[in-house]
């Protein structure tokens, strides 16, 4: 059905003087959502969401224009509806910037499975009961439970006139939950969630519960929090505000605009000489993995750090075609706008230590080692500021003392600060808990001189 | 339209259906650095259908393809019967309206071509470029959109509008060697094209405040007196009484009930806030909710008593309230949920001068770069701020972090200005993964007597 609309598309847009400035790719992509929501310990609702949609981005007389739609009828994109969309997208073009946009030729693909029957199967019984088990298992006395399970079934297919194509299905599913405990003004949450391609196992869902009560029994004693610069260990869900300003300067986009730190440091060790990060789209059974991103560039691992020395950055094909480098695979497209430089699923790991056993241990056995510290699991208030600086400062939403190698307490009331880039210039302990969070699989950092205030 | 919803309400077979319909017209101009991102227009429609049965909850239908409506309405109908419920979910009674609320277009943006949308916004992207050497990144940003909007409920609603939207933002990075600073500025408005005229000089604001960020020294964290400015204050008031007050994080928790209960004291009697979805002109403001319930203002706190909260019809039954249009949606895509509109603090008395004259050593936090709440917790940042030292405005500072507890924050609130004004910025409120929606905020200047101040925290330890 695309195939139409690149046929027109063919036929429509010029390719200028020199007669190589035309060209256009298309993504179209089909998804199905079920929900099924349980609030505050009872099943409240279940959903459905049926969403199909195109994007079309074209190349005419050298200059670049895209168009997205929905609403499509049936499975007619190729004539009534493909003609005002393709108006839209040369409109677009006529307006925009000339840029030397190469479409990749058709190449093989790699095989990722991204497709589980067991997930796009699940009856919606068989969902309501999974969250039914995990609510059960959080219930308890003066505590409010929320679980939300959500399976997606997506079917995408992208295509270029140069003849490049690639099709395939994809399921995830997401299990979140959560526990509140109100007790006067105190106000405690703790949560936790799985994703994946398939439905949760047995031992995934356990993990989920474990974690979850064990962060909420340490979370039932107040501790004073401590101040000063301190060290402190980031859970693999807490160090999303440590890693944030890395990722946003690791873009192809952010360095073509001059405003990464790490623009002119490829090469160089910056980062601790443990610090490895990679982003791997390949990994079976997770929802980010696919064969092909959605400007048609075959999957394939990309080393973004490597022993603490940057290696090379994420390019989508205009940020690449700008910077003169070739794209890393990383488009990424909604059915609005244009294709924009996404990672899929970002590994952080040890340098020579990449299979360490993992221990289900809250701390990630890092806490032995500190007199007087935090955990922090989440902070409040991540990507809000000028991010990209590195400097970050954001109070807790969910930390604890370590007081002599043991968890004391809860902190409330306190916040931590830092530069990542002086901070991760030395990473004190890498954790032995490294797990998923959402798209990122990470330990725990022990990370020293954090900066710890109180009021 | 309207004939064909309400022909599809009749076969539905639940105890309670609605329908809401959206077509999304939109275009979109975007210059980063000096080079032109993307125009483009879009196209986007789709429904959601939601449906409730006595003993059993809520089921719901989202889709894309009209053609689809009959089918998802059974669908819902379908997901409602599986969900099965000991104790009845109830809705608050809402007379049926039927209206034609066609709003205020102010030069129907559908008709203005996109080169001219292009070249409005290449011109402010010049000015902020144009303003100093070190500005080596902007981004120049504008939506429009026109969305007609149905909906109907097997009660008897029927309504049908138009709804306009435009956005602008400005953002201006500087940069000296290692150093990296940000100016930001957005304005929404529930208007057209000719809103968005002669804007040049904000641009430059923009670009002018992220180039002497450059020069501004962090702000040494602690604890301080501190003087919140309209924009941030109007923050504060969304971000650590609104998001408490939706009543969806209340109804069914006794122990938040308790917290939250009606009559007590938040704060000193100069505190009074609210939220008022039906103010005239404004970006939060329709005529209706998604729920088909009229909008209108609704006291939260008076006079430092907690007097009000915001409701949906469902949230109302269950407490036995009445429902205030809050019910929300960002667009056909979800379902409604408990959300704010314009969120404000009412005027006090005096001017800014009178906050800080007493003052031997503050911090006057100015602009919002965003906020967030987790309920008692929240944060927020200024886009910069100035030290007050004995009784004046002083240098400019960077990196102020307002780090707090509510109920410790508002009982310090001791002082409010008499210079309230609407912000109307873009962006928008995010809430259980619906975002940006459409919101405005407005305050006076408000002191806080004592607040946590993050920065350079270092300097202090």
């Amino acid at each position: 059905m695309i195939e139409a609309l690149l046929d027109l598309a063919r036929r429509r847009v010029a390719g200028g003087e020199e007669g190589d400035g035309g060209g256009a790719d298309a993504l179209w992509r089909r998804a199905e959502r079920t929900s099924v929501a349980f609030e505050w310990g009872r099943l409240k609702s279940a959903g459905a969401t049926e969403e199909t949609g195109i994007n079309l981005r074209v190349r005419h007389r050298g200059r670049v224009g895209v168009a997205g739609m929905t609403g499509i009828v049936g499975d007619d994109a190729g004539t009534r509806q493909a003609a005002p969309l393709l108006d839209r997208a040369v409109a677009s073009a006529e307006l925009g910037e000339e840029l030397e946009l190469a479409f990749p030729s058709r190449a093989p693909l790699p095989r990722v499975p991204t497709f589980f029957d067991r997930a796009a199967d699940a009856s919606l019984d068989q969902l309501i009961q999974l969250g039914q088990g995990v609510l059960e298992r959080l219930t308890r006395e003066g505590c409010q439970v929320n679980v939300a399970i959500e399976r997606e079934v997506s079917e995408t297919r992208v295509a270029n006139a140069a003849g490049a194509e690639g099709a395939y299905r994809a399921t995830a599913v997401g299990v979140t939950a959560d526990v509140w405990r109100i007790a006067g003004d105190d106000v405690l949450t703790v949560g936790d969630e799985i994703t994946g391609a398939d439905l949760p196992a047995q031992r995934e869902l356990d993990g989920l519960v474990q974690s979850i009560t064990a962060r909420l029994g340490f979370a039932l004693a107040i501790a004073a929090p401590p101040e000063g610069a301190l060290p402190v260990v980031f859970t693999p869900a807490g160090l999303s505000a440590v890693l944030l300003p890395i990722t946003q300067g690791l873009s192809g986009k952010a360095v073509l605009q001059g405003i990464s730190p790490l623009g002119k440091k490829v090469g160089e060790r910056v980062f601790d000489e443990r610090f490895a990060l990679t982003d791997d789209p390949l990994v079976p059974g997770r929802a980010a993995s696919r064969p092909l991103d959605d400007e048609c560039v075959p999957s394939r691992v990309t080393s973004l750090v490597e022993r603490g020395v940057v290696r090379r950055f994420v390019y989508d094909l205009e940020t690449a075609a700008r910077a003169r480098t070739a794209s890393t695979g990383h488009g990424q497209r909604g059915i609005f706008g244009k294709p924009v430089p996404a990672y899929t699923n970002l590994i952080l790991g040890e340098t020579g230590n990449g299979k360490r056993e993992r221990s289900p241990q809250f701390g990630g056995g890092l806490l032995g080692d500190i007199k007087d510290g935090l955990v922090v699991d989440e902070l409040i208030g991540v990507g809000q500021g000028n991010v990209i600086g590195g400097a970050f400062s954001h109070p807790v939403a969910l930390a604890y003392r370590v007081e002599r190698g043991e968890i004391t307490g809860r902190v409330k009331d306190a916040a931590v600060a830092g530069n990542v880039y002086e901070l991760l210039g030395r990473i004190a302990g890498f954790g032995n808990d490294a797990r998923w969070s959402g798209t990122r699989f990470a330990p725990s950092l022990l990370l020293e001189g954090v900066s710890v205030a109180r009021r | 339209m309207i004939d064909r919803l309400a022909a599809a309400l009749t076969r539905a077979r639940a105890d309670y259906t609605e329908i809401r319909v959206e077509r999304l017209w939109s275009s979109s101009v975007t210059f980063r650095g000096r080079r032109l991102e993307s125009a483009t227009v879009s196209e986007d429609q789709g429904g959601f259908v939601r449906v409730l049965n006595r003993a059993h909850g809520w089921g719901m239908a989202s889709f894309t393809s009209l053609d689809q409506l009959e089918r998802m309405v059974a669908r819902a109908n379908e997901l409602s019967r599986a969900v099965r419920l000991e104790r009845a979910v109830e809705l608050a009674p809402v007379a049926p309206q039927r209206a034609e609320a066609i709003l205020d277009l102010d030069g129907d943006v559908r008709g203005v071509p996109l080169a001219e949308k292009k070249r409005l916004v290449e011109s402010y992207n010049g000015a902020m470029l144009g303003v100093s050497g070190s500005i080596v990144d902007t981004l120049a940003a504008y939506r429009d959109e026109v969305n007609e909007y149905w909906y109907v409920n097997s009660e008897g609603a029927a309504l049908h509008e138009l709804r306009p939207e435009v956005v602008l933002s400005g953002t201006a990075t500087a940069r000296r060697d290692g150093t990296i600073e940000k100016g930001l500025e957005s304005i929404g408005l529930r208007r057209g094209w000719n809103a968005v005229q002669d804007r040049t000089a904000d641009f430059r604001r923009v670009a002018e405040r992220a180039v002497q960020l450059l020069d501004a020294p962090r702000v040494k964290g602690g604890t301080y007196p501190v003087i919140l400015d309209s924009e941030l204050a109007g923050v504060f008031a969304h971000e650590a009484i609104g998001h408490l007050s939706e009543a969806d994080f209340v109804y069914a928790n006794p122990q938040m009930r308790e917290m939250m209960v009606l009559g007590r004291r938040f704060g000193k009697p100069v505190l009074t806030v609210g939220d008022d979805g039906a103010a005239p002109g404004l970006r939060g403001t329709l005529p209706f909710d998604d729920e088909g319930t009229p909008t209108r203002n609704t006291v939260l706190i008076k006079e430092g008593v907690l007097v009000g909260r915001l409701h949906s019809r469902e949230t109302a039954a269950a407490m036995g309230e009445q429902p205030t249009g809050n019910a929300r949606a960002i667009s056909f895509r979800h379902a409604p949920i408990v959300r704010m509109t314009n969120t404000y603090i009412a005027n006090g008395r005096g001017t800014f001068e009178d906050l800080i004259q007493d003052l031997k050593l503050g911090v006057y936090a100015c602009g919002a770069f965003g906020g967030q709440t987790l309920l008692e917790n929240f944060s927020f940042t200024a886009a910069y701020g100035h030290m007050i030292r004995d009784g004046h405005v002083a240098e400019m500072v960077k990196d102020v972090v307002l780090a707090g507890n509510l109920f410790q924050t508002l009982d310090r609130i001791d002082h409010i200005a008499g210079d309230f004004q609407w912000n109307q910025m873009g962006g928008g409120c995010g809430k259980g993964g619906q975002a940006p929606l459409p919101v405005t905020e407005g305050a006076p200047h408000v002191r806080i007597e004592a607040a946590l101040i993050g920065g350079d925290v270092s300097a202090v330890t």
